[in-house]
């Protein structure tokens, strides 16, 4: 595994209105890793995953994505080829048939004409049927991505990022939706993709389980600090308890 | 604490204590003497015209007449909503501010396009018709132009808000994903709104057809031309017989709307979407048609419009409006204000007055015209003559809003005299179809388990109105009502045309004048009342939620 250094957060904070949301936390990620991201809710885990997406500003520290400031990516095309995001299956455009939303992953390499053509002949289909194939959905390029069920969808999410290819990919929750089996199977797919591509995987989970199961190394966060931050086999069930811990007082 | 609580709990109630009590002052503001209400012959006069309804006038020359103009009529229709469609997807979309990206940038577009959008909306289509005439004459495009305008605004901003509340999940996705500002809009917000414009639109091409009926006040050919004439004739039976053509015309377009409506849901559901390019295919193909027809039968030329002689006619007529060489405006005459204070409150009563009947009627007639109060399925309980009194009362409420106010009150002012009595009749018995409808439409999506429940604990028929359906459906026929009451006061000044009193009286009279300066007045009252109604009715609205 290369051991070139693609995220590094020094001393970052997030504060909202009175709140702080995420306060002077410092990591560094490297290529081909795949961390969990765990907590209680309210956390800051979507906050830090939002920061580095560049979709929430921090309030001050410093973070690099593959050695240059966020703000050194101005330009969301280039961004995009850093960076993807996954969620729950809310974030495709629900009218628009399956293949569309696939080759949506393409938009940063497409101009305004062509994407507008591509609505009506699309452009690039092999590459998005390819995508479609790997994640089990071949024969539904054509159909509305509103009528699939949830777990279908979260697949077409992940052929959009197989498109898109980013070194980054960053899952915000991406099984809470959906059931213990369903969930085991996507994030089994999303573990194999970054692994063949070389990708870098951040993923925020509810589940402690899934968490040991599939990933190499696990960042806890709790009231927007680090609780931990270890290598999966060191994460003990002691320390855990105490991550999830409710406050002296607070009865379950 | 208990009062303040006490207050929250009853504040619907107080609320429609307080419009029910706005209501009774707006009828104090008419004499109720039957001498001065009624025309000397208007009791026979009202019974002519009842005698036509029953005994329509259907010779072949009528019906081959009724069928041309109802041509007419649809095809203005056609073109005007073909522009407004343009006009309110391109100031829509600037409008919504989801293409710029700076904030202040989008601050100042939605400023700058919403009141675009805001002004070429308040004002009714028949004043832009009537605007354009005066500068520009008598032209097609003066009716095309004066449907597109207000529409395109009501469009417009309903597209704009339509926008700006998509959700922002999948925009966020888009976005991490590398798309542009344009490339968003294309693969997100346009999709994602789509349906639902294409189904209001279908629904402001139904008002669209009446708006193009009643440009014949400007001189335009079609059914309401024809109807004009038929009163101006005294004959009640052809009066009848093109209104009815008219409602033909209005179910039709009520079908075609409802079959879009329906291949969109479908499609949502299939992978297919062949009967949706259907009526794609059949919209482009009528909107080409009917331009077709009018640019070769109507003989309208865009280029007439831009002669010299219509610029300088259309620079008099606005310069007029702005006073210009006039050493007396009527704007800057505070008498001329007292005056035009004192038609804005009867313009405000009529509303009022309209919007009380339009309610009144509707509420003794909503419960036998809702499909599932009809067949029994709210209540569990059938008899014979629900479903006749169904269709009755489905029937009335289509005629009522088929026919436009202003042809309602051209007929009612032959009964009754001059006054704000009459205008507010011809508003409400054109309002209170369009109400019941919508109300009934309400009551027919409600959840029937505990108004079924209300009925097995034995409640009666009036209990289970009162207990169960009223408090559920009483916050939606609120807002339709508010609604309602906003579009009134737009109209409020075209049924004054024909002698209906309040600022459109004074309006005709001013434009017959040329009297410039007072139509600049006249139309600052009116906006200034359009914007008061939106405030009013927007933060009642919300008191309600």
């Amino acid at each position: 595994m290369s051991s070139k250094t693609m995220i590094e957060a020094k001393n970052i904070t997030k504060q909202f209105e009175r709140k702080i949301a995420l306060s002077s936390l410092s990591f560094t990620i490297k290529k081909g890793e795949l961390v969990a991201l765990i907590g209680p809710s309210g956390a800051g885990k979507t906050t830090l995953l939002n920061s580095i997406a560049g979709l929430v500003p921090i309030s001050s520290g410093e973070l690099l994505i593959d050695a240059m400031p966020l703000s050194f990516y101005k330009k969301g095309k280039v961004f995009a080829k850093k960076v993807g995001v996954i969620r729950q299956q809310f974030d495709l455009i629900g009218p628009l048939a399956v293949i569309h939303n696939v080759l949506a992953g393409r938009l940063h390499e497409w101009g305004t004409l062509k994407s507008l053509l591509s609505l009506l002949i699309p452009q690039e289909k092999a590459s998005a049927i390819q995508a479609l194939d790997r994640v089990g959905l071949r024969g539904k390029a054509n159909e509305i991505t509103s009528t699939l069920s949830g777990g279908e969808q979260q697949r077409v999410a992940m052929a959009r990022l197989m498109v898109q290819k980013p070194e980054i990919i960053l899952a915000d929750e991406p099984v809470a939706s959906l059931d213990p089996a369903r969930a085991d199977d996507i994030l089994n797919m999303l573990i194999t993709l970054s692994l063949e591509e070389n990708q870098t995987l951040i993923t925020s989970l509810h589940s402690v389980d899934f968490a040991r199961k599939y990933f190499t190394r696990i960042i806890a966060l709790k009231n927007g600090k680090i609780f931990f931050d270890l290598p999966t086999d060191k994460v003990t069930d002691d320390i855990l308890a105490q991550l999830y811990q409710l406050k002296s007082g607070e009865t379950v | 604490m208990k009062l303040v609580s006490s207050l929250r709990l009853h504040n619907r109630f107080f609320l429609s204590l307080l419009l029910a009590a706005v209501f009774i002052w707006s009828l104090s503001s008419i004499e109720w003497n039957s001498k001065d209400l009624l025309h000397s012959g208007g009791g026979p006069t009202l019974l002519q015209i009842a005698e036509g309804l029953f005994q329509p006038d259907l010779s072949a020359d009528v019906l081959a007449k009724g069928f041309e103009s109802a041509w007419i009529t649809l095809a203005y229709a056609i073109a005007g909503m073909s522009l407004a469609i343009i006009y309110a997807f391109i100031v829509g979309i600037l409008a919504s501010g989801v293409i710029t990206s700076a904030k202040a940038a989008r601050i100042t577009n939605k400023v700058i396009f919403r009141g675009i959008l805001g002004f070429t909306r308040s004002i009714h289509e028949l004043i832009w018709a009537w605007l354009f005439v005066a500068a520009v004459g008598l032209s097609p495009f003066s009716a095309i132009f004066a449907l597109a305008i207000p529409y395109g605004g009501i469009l417009g901003r309903i597209f704009a808000d339509m926008l700006a509340d998509v959700p922002k999940e999948p925009i966020h996705a888009l976005k991490s994903a590398g798309a542009s500002k344009l490339q968003t809009l294309i693969y997100g917000y346009l999709p994602l709104v789509w349906a639902d414009f294409i189904s209001y639109t279908m629904y402001r091409f139904e008002c669209a057809i009446r708006s193009s009926a009643i440009m014949s006040f400007v001189g335009l050919g079609g059914l309401g031309y024809e109807i004009q004439l038929a009163l101006q004739d005294l004959r009640y039976d052809r009066v009848w017989a093109f209104v009815l053509f008219l409602v033909g015309l209005v179910i039709l377009v009520d079908f075609w709307s409802n079959v879009v409506r329906k291949s969109l849901t479908d499609h949502q559901a299939k992978s297919g979407l062949r009967s949706g390019w259907i009526s794609v295919g059949f919209a482009i193909l009528m909107i080409f048609v009917s331009w077709i027809f009018i640019v070769l039968n109507e003989n309208a030329h865009i280029f007439e419009l831009v002669s010299d002689q219509n610029i300088g006619a259309s620079k008099r007529f606005f310069g007029g409006m702005f006073g210009f060489n006039n050493e007396n405006p009527a704007f800057l005459d505070p008498s001329n204000w007292s005056n035009a204070f004192k038609l804005t409150l009867e313009t405000l009563e009529m509303s009022i007055m309209a919007i009380g009947f339009s309610t009144i009627a509707a509420f003794l007639t909503v419960i036998p015209a809702a499909r599932n109060m009809a067949n029994g399925q709210l209540t569990g309980n059938k008899k014979w003559y629900h479903s006749l009194m169904f269709w009755i009362v489905r029937v009335i409420y289509i005629f009522s809003r088929s026919v436009p106010e202003l042809v309602w009150a051209m007929m009612i002012i032959f009964i009754f005299k001059p006054g704000l009595l009459p205008g507010a009749i011809a508003l409400a018995l054109h309002n209170f179809g369009i109400l019941g409808k919508l109300w009934a439409e309400v009551i027919e999506d409600m959840d029937p388990r505990p108004i079924r429940n209300l009925a097995a604990a034995g409640a009666s028929k009036l209990e289970t109105f009162f207990y169960g359906i009223l408090p559920i459906v009483m916050p939606r026929f609120l807002t339709y009502i508010l609604y309602r009451w906003e579009v009134i006061m737009r109209t409020t000044i075209v049924v004054g045309f024909v002698g209906a009193g309040g600022l459109g009286m004074d309006f005709k009279l001013a434009m017959s004048y040329f009297d410039y300066t007072q139509i600049t007045l006249l139309l600052i009252c009116y906006m200034i009342l359009v914007i008061i109604a939106d405030f009013a009715s927007e933060s009642t609205r919300k008191a309600v939620k």
